[in-house]
């Protein structure tokens, strides 16, 4: 299914790729970087649209920033490019074939009388000087980005095999002391534009996670009394619920492939369990008791399994269970610190937390090989999500002392950093596709 | 002796050696005795007790290390409110045990006295696993006081985890800071 990448680029490209600052909108308040790039990533040339300059949103640098950001692509700066073709039938492939571009984006975005744009693009194979995708939209100026975002999925999909995941979100947990709601969980389209903020609060909120049609999330707040409750929010409406407020540790909710059921972690039987809790009945299952620690549960793809943190063999180590037969296997055995399992959506991959020399990086575990690899140089990483398409995965660290997200690639060989404008920024939740 | 011990064998040793005012070990040089069974630690001064003081700490370094059990943290009555806890560890530290019996005391007076035990964790490791550890501490503290004879009508815990670190640097003395479990009455304050 993989493209088979072109070598030429292997001399070409240096390990570490310049850091390219991506201005975003007034309201964001994230930035994303690209800190190491795959050594193989394929040259491409998204040409300026016609019209983008003047538009609300600026769909081709959209775009470049996006197949930039994927480090799967080496994208051309428009101030290296010959000419700059807006059309088929104004390109040279030649002009872009000297540069060793692979493959060029040609587009166009017009302002319509009704007030919507018209945006035409197409992506060519410049060595087999062919058309690849011929695609037009007309979306009102709100939805500028949300085409952008599309047509990078497209590109990335044709030139990868791999559906892309641009349009999607992430959500996360800002902290800012000293503000009067230090507190904040927000969400962004996973550049990091149109920051929405869901919860202001006082009190710690926290453990943020998606359902599954990307509809409502669940998290654990203690805006109420200092109390920790788990919450279910719906988006659209701003329409919310508490479904979890016993005694003791209402945490880590994890939304069951099918929707219907929420994994929780509770210790109102004396220490923390896992129980399963139904949305639309609210009867709650018990599904671990034992008296170490149990928490961070993540479910498989098949609904039949979850992942799970335990403390049952001493320190944390990663453990599966069975929800029907209740039966659990130790699945972590590298090392004495293997927390907050997060799964890749083909369940072939756990990625999560592990300590090495008082260091917490992000590993990623195979399940099918058996192998287990660190795949990030920051200290003191945590909450891994798995991008919906399980090319990337991004995580909390810190740098410079503050909280900051990054991603990696699954296989480590891209590194991307997020970091914020202001506070700090953690606990990422990557959206299923929207 | 810590990490042989399993953690509830250690809260009820824990209790128990409260229970018996025996001499804590380590570096503990608090007086303490409060049921009038144990010996003082100062001999000449065996009938006319001095009110409970911080102790002579001059002469032991404050370090991360020892920052749990240093006598300094710990004043021996209810103006002390928060117990520190080591590494991974959630044994309620020996020079702590006067504060909490005053507490205990204090409780049992006072039956309309209100304690909430506010667990914390240091910012290592994963969140919720954190919360869960947090969890461990304030009970740890909640056993100590129900040994003494507390009412759990009169107790509450809660467990924050990393989330309300008290020191906001990332050194082990920050750390030592935020491992802790908060005594925060919600009614009846003493």
């Amino acid at each position: 299914m993989m493209r088979i990448i072109n070598v030429r680029s292997v001399a070409r490209a240096a390990a570490v790729m310049a850091l390219t600052m991506l201005a975003l909108g007034a309201r964001a308040e994230l930035m994303i970087q690209i800190t190491e790039g795959r050594v193989d990533a394929v040259p491409i040339a998204v040409v300026p649209f016609a019209g983008a300059a003047d538009a609300p949103e600026n769909i081709s640098d959209i775009v470049r920033a996006d197949l930039h950001r994927s480090g799967q692509f080496k994208t051309l700066e428009p101030g290296d490019m010959l000419s700059r073709p807006t059309s088929a039938d104004q390109l040279s492939f030649r002009d872009f074939r000297v540069l060793n571009q692979e493959y060029v984006v040609v587009g166009s975005m017009q302002k319509t009388d009704s007030g919507a744009y018209e945006v035409r693009y197409g992506l060519y194979d410049v060595a087999r000087e062919k058309q690849l995708i011929t695609e037009s939209y007309r979306p009102p100026a709100s939805q500028l980005r949300d085409v952008a975002h599309a047509i990078s999925d497209r590109i990335y999909e044709e030139l990868t095999g791999i559906q892309g995941a641009f349009s999607t979100k992430i959500l996360y947990v800002t902290f800012n002391r000293g503000a009067e709601n230090p507190y904040q969980l927000q969400y962004a389209d996973a550049d990091g534009a149109r920051v929405r903020t869901i919860v202001r609060s006082r009190e710690p909120v926290m453990s943020p996670s998606w359902s599954p049609d990307g509809s409502k999330i669940a998290y654990v707040s203690f805006e109420k009394d200092g109390l920790p409750k788990i919450y279910v929010h719906d988006l659209a409406s701003a329409q919310r619920r508490v479904v979890a407020q016993y005694k003791g540790i209402n945490g880590a909710p994890a939304w069951s492939p099918d929707g219907q059921r929420l994994a929780v972690t509770l210790s109102k039987g004396g220490n923390p369990d896992i129980y399963s809790l139904d949305l639309n009945s609210g009867a709650l299952e018990q599904l671990t008791d034992h008296y170490g620690i149990d928490t961070e549960p993540r479910w498989m793809p098949d609904g039949e399994h979850l992942v799970f943190t335990s403390s049952r063999s001493g320190g944390p180590q990663i453990y599966e269970l069975d929800v029907n037969s209740k039966s659990t296997r130790r699945v972590s055995f590298e090392g004495a610190y293997n927390a907050r399992p997060d799964v890749t959506p083909d369940g072939r991959y756990l990625v999560y937390v592990h300590r090495r020399n008082g260091s917490f990086n992000v590993g990623v575990q195979d399940l099918q090989r058996g192998t287990f690899d660190i795949v990030t140089k920051t200290d003191m990483d945590e909450s891994p999500s798995v991008a919906p398409n399980g090319s990337m995965i991004i995580y909390g660290t810190q740098y410079r002392g503050t909280g900051v997200l990054q991603a990696v690639s699954i296989d480590g060989r891209v590194k991307v950093e997020l970091p914020s404008k202001e506070g700090e920024v953690r606990e990422p939740a990557w959206s299923p596709f929207l | 002796m810590r990490s042989f011990i399993n953690p509830f064998l250690a809260v009820i040793l824990a209790g128990l050696l409260a229970a018996c005012s025996s001499t804590p070990t380590e570096e503990d040089t608090s007086s303490t005795d409060t049921m009038g069974q144990n010996t003082q630690t100062t001999p000449t001064t065996p009938v006319e007790r001095p009110k409970p003081s911080k102790p002579e700490t001059s002469s032991i370094p404050l370090t991360a290390e020892n920052f749990h059990n240093h006598p300094s943290n710990y004043d021996g009555t209810t103006d002390t409110r928060v117990i520190y806890f080591a590494f991974d560890s959630n044994t309620v530290p020996a020079a702590a045990f006067e504060t909490l019996r005053a507490h205990a005391k204090y409780l049992k007076e006072n039956p309309n006295a209100k304690l909430r035990l506010e667990g914390h964790a240091d910012e290592r490791g994963t969140r919720e696993y954190n919360v869960a550890l947090s969890e461990r501490r304030s009970e740890a503290v909640q056993k100590f006081l129900r040994v003494q004879g507390v009412s759990s009508s009169q107790i509450e815990t809660v467990a924050y985890g990393e989330e309300k670190p008290a020191a906001f640097g990332h050194t082990e003395m920050d750390w030592a800071k935020n491992r802790r479990v908060v005594l925060n009455y919600t009614a009846g304050r003493p």
